[in-house]
């Protein structure tokens, strides 16, 4: 990944968080002036409802009242049989708009029974334990209707006519259809859980329930049951989830009959909170593609010289040392391809004082060699020729002979003199290489067998592994089979008390790999550094030519030469040509 | 004509006789002939021909001919000109069939009935005018079990569970009278030796333990004038342990309505024994030889009787002669006409 990505990717990525932040901060903030607006608005829905609820309460207790105050109930009370009315509420109830109508005697004897007319002469004993009917208004109550036990909305009256009382006890049940006549706001709706069994049941439950009411409702019924007070939640997902308000239903004996549910919608809310949402999502992604934009031409313009900066670097690191960059700015950037101009100018300037102290040392090292090599025959002519001049003065008739010993010692000087300076010149005058395809394999043999006396005078084995397939590799043969002699020569000084010479040859990837091993005393690091330097020698004789003209050769193949070694354990020479 | 004195002759006795029986101080007046008597019953008349047996309609055979039948609705009689005893001073009787005992009784009020069936909550509404001609009790309300109700304990227990005095003072406004037998008191004398009280304690007892299921049986009425007794037995039924659901249709138990045919007590016993489907007792030679019959017939709770009931007739002040009906119910429509006859 390049730098100018990086920074993309960081720049997108501080755009997104930041756009999402604030995103998140905007829709919690209106979400939750939202939901208070959503509060007040319920609020005020379930407080229209209760009015409602209580509107039904007094409209219940005006017609009980009526009933009691009615002529019918009069003339029921002031008749000595009241088996003849046995079948009055229904007719009473219907004509005041009650479902639920008892009469009874002053004992509590059931005269008449709207909801259940088969159950005259039963007594009701609840009606003559309270005294204060008017004040209790209409109150909760559970109810045995035929059809089961109903939880029931009544109020009870006492008529006193004459001497006698009569109890009119009517009302509503309580059921769905009840909760469709209240009037309810839109997006409202009821549910009625009536606690009428000892467990939570579903079909406890009426009102304008739907499918998964009663799943969905039951853990908040269980939750007023058992708090006994109101209680919100919101229920549902989406946008068919609904403010629940729960309210206890208590009922005439204190007794939790009831748990009214009032229902507003949010589908409102979470439509609104979705547009706004929705609309977020757009804006935050307009503003994040605009912030890659603005990414994409600020990391454009701010890694442009970062990337002259590293075309330089690549263009140095390839050896163009003069390579240099704009200085466009004054900024850190621009400091820094300042720095960058300063420092190849500055590499410039040290390789080509490198390059002169080198050429400097190089002569200064031809010189101590040549004084060197020169010095060591100079010296026995030397004194060859001051011990035939001290002969011929002081022992003449010793001259002749001191003459013949000195003349065959001096030209066996100058011709070590003469051997010393052709090297040099060989060295000085290596030709460029004519490359035809050379059989290495036959190339080592040939070679090996040159110095086999040697070898075994040295007492050193031979060791030849040769690749068994290995296609000729354009070489020049003499060049190279100079080289490997060199090499060889190298191992047998190496291993002056005998040893193991290895010559491996082996193909790899369209190259073929020659290697020279000895089982010498081995070379330091440093020395294997400077093995291949001219001149230089670990040898106490030797002009210190011998690798260097080896790497020459593999150099002028196009090839490539290193060692592996380590002091005590030999040194294998590696050889790489072809490809 | 020597009939139609000799109709007339007898239908001033008649009206004599039942001046004296209702109390009617009208029924000095002249009978005429013509007019038609609008009768309404209960009774769907469904069948395919009118009755021929029986009573009501069938009791018309003879002084009036069947005109019309159409089942469900209206049968209409025509006096019969070679009826024995002479012809009718009714032109013709028409009877509208399947009216609902409530609005029986208000056609009667509007004027657009001359006979109708009264039922105890008629009974009890007073209206101007009306008379009222009741036979004897003789309609034997009873349970009936079906025989897949097996378990004898819990028939007896919805015996025991039956409150008659409410029902009776009521439902039934005190009219005919409570029984545990088959057969009317006034019939046999001995109806009162037959248990008519109720024992919530002992029916409890008898069904506690048993499973809900075995506890468990559908009512059914075989007259909807007979729903309100059916939904109060069902009360206190349950009173007792017994879950009854009241419905309609094939059930466990029928509150099924017999009639009494005959004043001879053997042969009556033998018929109300043919319409519950049990084998007719042998001919009772003696009252204790029919009081065993009967016993013997209502052991086991697979019967229960709980009332004798009359038939009872509301009556148009318009309707003169009479009574037209016998004790027995029986409808005699031959002496009656109409204060100022119809064309």
């Amino acid at each position: 990944m390049t730098f100018r990505t990086r920074l993309l990717v960081l720049f997108t990525l501080a755009v997104v968080a930041a756009v999402g932040l604030v995103e998140a901060l905007v829709l919690s903030s209106t979400r939750q002036a939202f939901e208070g607006v959503e509060t007040q608005r319920v609020d005020g829905l379930v407080a229209q409802f209760q009015k409602e609820f209580d509107r039904r309460k007094q409209e219940i207790v005006r017609a009980v009242n009526g009933i009691a105050r009615s002529d019918a109930l009069r003339s029921i009370a002031t008749s000595g049989d009241y088996a003849p009315y046995y079948d009055a509420a229904q007719d009473l109830a219907a004509a005041h708009g009650l479902k639920l109508l008892e009469l009874a005697a002053g004992d509590g004897t059931l005269i008449s029974s709207a909801e259940w007319p088969a159950r005259f002469g039963y007594r009701e004993e609840w009606l003559t334990h309270a005294e204060d009917w008017p004040t209790l208004g209409a109150f909760l109550k559970r109810e045995d209707l035929p059809d089961g036990m109903a939880l029931t909305l009544v109020a009870v009256s006492a008529a006193g006519v004459a001497d006698r009382v009569l109890y009119v006890a009517g009302g509503q049940e309580l059921d769905r259809e009840f909760l469709s006549t209240l009037a309810l706001p839109p997006g409202m709706r009821v549910l009625l859980y009536r606690n009428l069994e000892p467990q939570f049941s579903a079909s406890a439950l009426v009102g304008d329930s739907r499918i998964g009411d009663a799943e969905m409702v039951r853990p908040l019924v269980l939750r007023v049951l058992a708090d006994r007070r109101a209680t919100t939640r919101i229920l549902g997902r989406g946008a068919d989830a609904e403010t629940f308000h729960a309210l206890p239903l208590p009922g005439y004996e204190d007794t939790l009959l009831g748990v009214l549910l009032i229902a507003g919608s949010r589908r409102e809310l979470v439509e609104l909170e979705a547009s706004q949402r929705s609309t977020g999502i757009w804006v935050a992604a307009g503003g994040i593609l605009m912030g890659m934009a603005l990414a994409w031409w600020a990391t454009a313009r701010v890694t442009r010289p970062v990337r002259q900066l590293a075309a330089s670097a690549g263009r140095v690191a390839a050896g163009d040392w003069g390579a240099t960059v704009e200085v466009a700015s004054a900024d850190e950037i621009g400091m820094l391809a300042g720095a960058f101009n300063r420092m190849t100018h500055e590499l410039v300037e040290q390789r080509q004082r490198l390059v002169q102290a080198e050429r400097v040392a190089a002569w200064r090292e031809l010189a101590r060699r040549l004084a060197h090599e020169l010095k060591n025959p100079l010296f026995p002519l030397q004194i060859t020729v001051e011990n035939m001049q001290r002969a011929r003065e002081k022992y003449p008739e010793q001259f002749e002979e001191v003459f013949r010993e000195g003349t065959a010692t001096l030209l066996a000087e100058l011709s070590n003199l003469k051997q010393i300076i052709g090297r040099f010149s060989d060295f000085a005058k290596m030709p460029a290489p004519e490359m035809q395809p050379v059989d290495f394999n036959r190339l080592v043999t040939e070679t090996l067998r040159l110095f086999e006396a040697q070898l075994e005078q040295a007492h050193i084995a031979l060791n030849l592994d040769l690749a068994r397939e290995l296609r000729p590799v354009p070489a020049d043969a003499e060049q190279m089979t100079r080289a490997l002699r060199n090499l060889i020569l190298n191992a047998i000084d190496a291993m002056p008390n005998g040893g193991t010479l290895t010559m491996r040859t082996s193909a790899l990837d369209g190259r073929i790999r020659l290697e020279v091993s000895d089982t010498g005393q081995g070379l330091t690091p440093e020395e294997c550094e400077r093995l291949f330097t001219p001149y230089y020698t670990t040898k106490t004789h030797g002009t210190g030519l011998g690798l260097a003209i080896v790497q020459s050769v593999v150099s002028d193949h196009g090839g490539h030469i290193s060692v592996e070694s380590e002091p005590g354990k030999g040194a294998r020479f590696r050889i790489d040509l072809g490809g | 004509m020597r009939h139609i004195s000799f109709r007339w002759l007898a239908a001033s006795s008649a009206a004599v006789v039942a001046a004296g029986l209702a109390g009617w101080a009208g029924a000095a007046t002249r009978p005429r002939y013509g007019g038609t008597l609008r009768v309404e019953v209960r009774n769907p008349g469904d069948s395919a021909d009118p009755p021929r047996i029986g009573f009501g309609m069938a009791d018309l055979t003879g002084s009036f001919a069947i005109a019309q039948w159409d089942a469900g609705r209206q049968a209409v009689y025509e006096a019969s000109e070679t009826a024995v005893g002479g012809r009718p001073y009714l032109d013709r009787v028409e009877v509208e069939l399947g009216r609902p005992l409530r609005e029986q009784s208000i056609d009667l009020e509007l004027g657009k009935a001359d006979v109708v069936e009264l039922g105890p909550n008629e009974l009890r509404r007073p209206a101007a005018g009306r008379r009222v001609w009741p036979s004897a009790p003789v309609r034997v309300v009873a349970l009936v079990f079906d025989p897949r109700v097996e378990d004898a304990r819990v028939r007896e227990a919805l015996s025991l569970a039956v409150d008659r005095g409410a029902i009776h003072r009521v439902l039934l406004q005190q009219q005919g009278e409570i029984s545990g037998a088959l057969l009317p008191q006034w019939l046999t004398g001995y109806a009162f030796l037959f248990a008519a009280t109720a024992d919530i304690a002992r029916a409890r007892a008898l069904v506690s333990g048993m499973p809900a299921a075995a506890r468990s049986l559908t009512l059914a009425a075989d007259d909807a004038a007979l729903r309100p007794v059916a939904e109060r037995i069902a009360l206190s039924a349950r009173d007792a342990g017994l879950a009854v659901t009241v419905g309609s249709g094939a059930a466990d138990v029928r509150l099924a309505e017999i009639r009494i045919v005959s004043t001879d007590p053997a042969r009556a016993l033998g018929v109300v024994a043919a319409a519950l489907g049990a084998n007719p007792p042998a001919r009772a030679a003696s009252p204790e030889a029919l009081y065993a019959a009967e016993k013997a017939m209502l052991e086991g709770f697979r019967v229960v009787p709980l009332f004798h009931l009359p038939e009872v007739y509301g009556v148009s002040p318009k309707v003169k002669g009479g009574p037209g009906v016998s004790p027995l119910g029986e409808w005699r429509f031959e002496g009656l006409w109409l204060e100022g006859g119809r064309p």
